[in-house]
């Protein structure tokens, strides 16, 4: 019993977990018609398109990279797809341009930071305005209304599952399948090694450019996804759709265990972290809290995350000189 | 019958101008624990990077198991069955041991990774080496001793033939040396190949059975360890050839300058006490990682201390603090200059200058032209080869760099110089200015505290030498009373003082 709790623990996404329990606890103790079924509905529709990007930017932050363009790709597609599509559009046609826009994209950070060794920051930083750039010019003003949005797209934001939304079992079933990926399938176990130890990585024989180009390419497509699911979410779109959700994401991914300086994580972990910072939003709004401070509890949650990690990897034992006699 | 695995006849290799290697020649049999053994630029590095698959020769014929080796990948020299356990291993602290094992090639069932599969076969490694070790534990945390274990592991279940031990025991407790003594006898039995590099001469005496000795890129020698003596083996090492050393004249000796005294850090060293005179260098010798450069980083305040104390001129330093030890007038010449020594993309200028900008300051604002003068001053002195004063210092050679390093501390006009290997990887013409630069500064009144794993560089240099062994004080020696052997002999513990 002991071993199992002490097992547990050692599981990075646990203590997450336990937040979540205890912040939706806490907040139902404190105002009894917290948990129901629009609250959870309301946690659900918040997170879905959080949870999407985080699962592309967790295979990009595992192996110690980050993405800054995901929020720009998401809207760029939103927009995209309500642009080209008609009302009568299929899903299939939808997940063809979401994947298309975000695969250019992915593909084109992918080489400059894979091949030109470009520091992501930088390079996914530029890419962050390119799109925004040329999507503002392509919007020009325009909006994209709930009558373009194609039905089919349409019908999973606004319809549910045993009271569940339909954009939040996509990026549930999105986040399980990439869990289960980046746990058993050898490159995504690449990517943990060259977080780890990147020099080390480089000389176990990992070809660490090509995995490095896959993984931007992979968190583009998952951006592109993040698009269609934003456009069923809000049925509209304009030149200000995912602007910022970036930092959300990524805020979502080191709170729930995917550490910045690469090495570990998973998708399903990142998940947990959007839940919690999503939870403790509506729970500071349902305790009647102003909103200016529900983003300087997003902050502090971010610096405790961090400060836990730094702590833990300080735990390492110093060389020794002096002979033990 | 001895089963030759891997023989390497007439390398050669040169960095440069820098001849590493000159046709050096190793033979190694099935089944047996072999020393390699030479003094620091014997040339032993080099052959071991080059069976790493990180060098490839000039020249010379490395043949594995009857068949050419081929050199220049680590991947291809890891494929071939070479494995080398460098003393610092490079694990991945994320990762489960067992994952360590098999990073990038890890077991599979179908398409999937085999965790069960893969953690019962380390198991089966670790149980086969005699260690306990928890296949499922993450790496990081992990004491030396133990990441080399995983190594040792990694190298079995890649089939190594010849497995290279790079002076593995310098980090160790007594106990864990006592098990990798086990884990490589365990090799041997096994039938690998087992190359022990140490410089821990009783070490070498008690696990190996045969030793080849190495000096100036050239095998020296190869000997049973039974017939040979510690005296024999220091004989081959020594007698470098040495004719870059500037003759150094004797200084007037002043008053003490820096004082240890029972200086102790944990783990580390244990009861320093010594002095040094203006006027007076000083060599500290030992070997690397015998705990000479944390002794020089405690005095300078880098790193604390648990007990003892430093004066400077009678005045007692506070511990942990290098602006207080700047300001009583020590300098630190850092034995790495590229991480701890130069700011690499700063100007000459820039660097020159960094320890004395209190100096050169109009209010708030630290003017350039002084910045300039002062760096084109010491330039001078030092005869820096440059292009222009304000270019980085990364554009710079090895040895114009370390007059850099020299032209920034002596610019503090310091009472002390502590110098950390003062010519490591540094041509020898400037070696002989570097030195001819101490012997001048020692005549102005410097005291210096040199440290250098070069023992003629010591011996040449040193007004009185100190010797350390595993974070001890063992011995000190008048100029005229020390001799490589003398020094070796205690440094390697081949004698117990």
């Amino acid at each position: 019993m002991n071993k199992i709790v002490l097992r547990l623990l050692n599981v990075r996404e646990v203590p997450v977990f336990v937040a979540l329990l205890l912040v939706l606890t806490v907040t139902e103790i404190a105002n009894p018609h917290f948990i129901s079924k629009s609250g959870a509905q309301d946690l659900f529709l918040g997170v879905a398109v959080i949870a999407t990007l985080s699962v592309g930017q967790t295979f990009v932050i595992t192996m110690r990279h980050v993405d800054l363009s995901v929020g720009s790709t998401a809207g760029f597609t939103a927009y995209m797809i309500g642009r080209v599509s008609g009302y009568h559009h299929g899903l299939i046609f939808c997940l063809l341009v979401a994947l298309a826009i975000g695969l250019i994209v992915g593909a084109c950070n992918g080489f400059l930071v894979a091949y030109l060794k470009l520091p992501s920051l930088v390079v996914t930083l530029s890419s962050l305005w390119i799109v925004r750039g040329i999507f503002n010019q392509i919007v020009s003003g325009n909006t994209i209304t709930d009558n373009q949005v194609p039905n089919s797209l349409g019908y999973l934001g606004r319809h549910s599952f045993l009271d569940i939304p339909y954009v939040f079992i996509v990026a549930l079933v999105l986040v399980l399948v990439a869990s289960f990926v980046m746990r058993n399938l050898r490159p995504a176990r690449d990517l943990y090694a060259m977080g780890s130890n990147p020099p080390a990585s480089a000389l176990a024989g990992i070809p660490v450019a090509r995995r490095t180009f896959f993984a931007f390419l992979a968190c583009g497509a998952v951006s592109g996804l993040g698009g269609a699911i934003l456009l069923a979410r809000f049925h509209s779109a304009d030149s200000n759709s995912g602007l910022g959700l970036e930092l959300n994401v990524i805020a979502a991914c080191v709170v729930g265990g995917v550490a910045i300086a690469g090495g570990v994580g998973t998708p399903y972990g990142a998940l947990l972290g959007a839940l919690l910072l999503q939870s403790i939003t509506l729970a500071l709004g349902a305790l009647g809290v102003s909103q200016f401070w529900q983003l300087a509890v997003n902050g502090a949650l971010l610096i405790s995350a961090i400060s836990l990690d730094r702590y833990l990897s300080l735990r390492v034992k110093p060389t020794r000189i002096l002979r033990a006699t | 019958m001895d089963i030759e695995v891997l023989t390497i006849s007439g390398a050669t290799k040169n960095f440069g101008g820098v001849r590493a290697l000159n046709g050096a020649s190793l033979t190694l049999y099935a089944g047996e624990i072999h020393a390699l053994l030479g003094e620091n630029g014997a040339g032993k590095s080099t052959l071991l990077k080059t069976l790493a698959g990180v060098h490839k020769l000039d020249a010379g014929l490395i043949t594995l198991n009857g068949l050419p080796f081929v050199e220049g990948s680590t991947k291809l020299a890891r494929e071939q069955g070479i494995a080398v356990i460098y003393q610092e291993p490079n694990l991945f602290p994320d990762l489960t041991l067992a994952e360590n094992v098999f990073v990038g090639r890890q077991l599979e069932k179908g398409r999937l990774v085999d965790w069960t599969g893969m953690a019962q076969e380390a198991q089966r490694l670790f149980d086969q080496l005699g260690v306990a070790l928890n296949p499922r534990a993450r790496a990081r945390g992990l004491s030396i001793a133990d990441q080399q274990i995983v190594e040792i592991a990694k190298a079995l279940s890649l089939n190594a033939k010849v497995i290279v031990m790079d002076e593995p025991t310098a980090a160790l407790s007594s106990q864990e040396v006592d098990r990798l003594f086990r884990v490589a006898r365990n090799l041997e039995s096994q039938g690998a190949a087992v190359v022990f590099v140490s410089h821990r001469l009783d070490e070498v005496f008690e696990l190996t059975s045969r030793i080849t000795v190495m000096r100036d890129g050239v095998t020296i020698g190869t000997t049973l360890t039974l017939d040979t003596t510690e005296a024999d083996i220091i004989q081959m090492m020594v007698g470098r050839e040495v004719t870059d050393l500037f003759p150094k004249t004797t200084a007037e000796v002043g008053d003490v300058v820096l004082s240890v005294k029972g200086l102790s850090s944990e783990g580390l060293f244990a009861n320093i006490s010594f002095e040094v005179r203006a006027g007076e260098i000083v060599g500290i010798a030992g070997l690397v990682g015998s705990g000479r450069s944390e002794i020089a980083r405690a005095i300078f305040g880098i790193d604390n201390y648990s007990a003892g104390s430093v004066y400077i001129s009678g005045v007692p330093l506070h511990p942990n603090s290098p602006s207080q030890a700047m300001r009583a007038g020590i300098a630190l010449v850092p034995e790495d200059r590229r991480l701890q020594g130069l700011f690499m993309a700063a100007s000459i200028a820039r660097n020159s200058s960094i320890t004395v900008l209190n100096r050169l300051r109009k209010g708030f604002l630290v003017r350039a032209k002084a910045e300039a003068d002062l760096a084109e001053q010491w330039s001078k002195t030092l005869q820096l080869k440059f292009a222009d004063i304000n270019d980085p210092v990364e554009r710079l050679s090895g040895g114009n760099q370390q007059k850099v390093v020299l032209a920034k501390w002596l610019a503090s006009k310091p009472k002390l110089l502590i110098i950390d290997e003062p010519t490591r990887g540094i041509d020898v013409g400037t070696k002989a200015q570097v030195h001819k630069l101490l012997n001048d500064e020692a005549h102005k009144g410097l005291a210096i505290l040199m440290i250098s794993s070069e023992l003629p560089e010591v011996l040449a240099m040193s007004d009185r030498i100190l010797v350390v062994r595993e974070g001890l004080l063992m011995k000190e020696f008048a100029r005229d009373d020390a001799t490589s052997e003398k020094i070796i002999a205690i440094a390697t513990g081949a004698v117990t003082v």
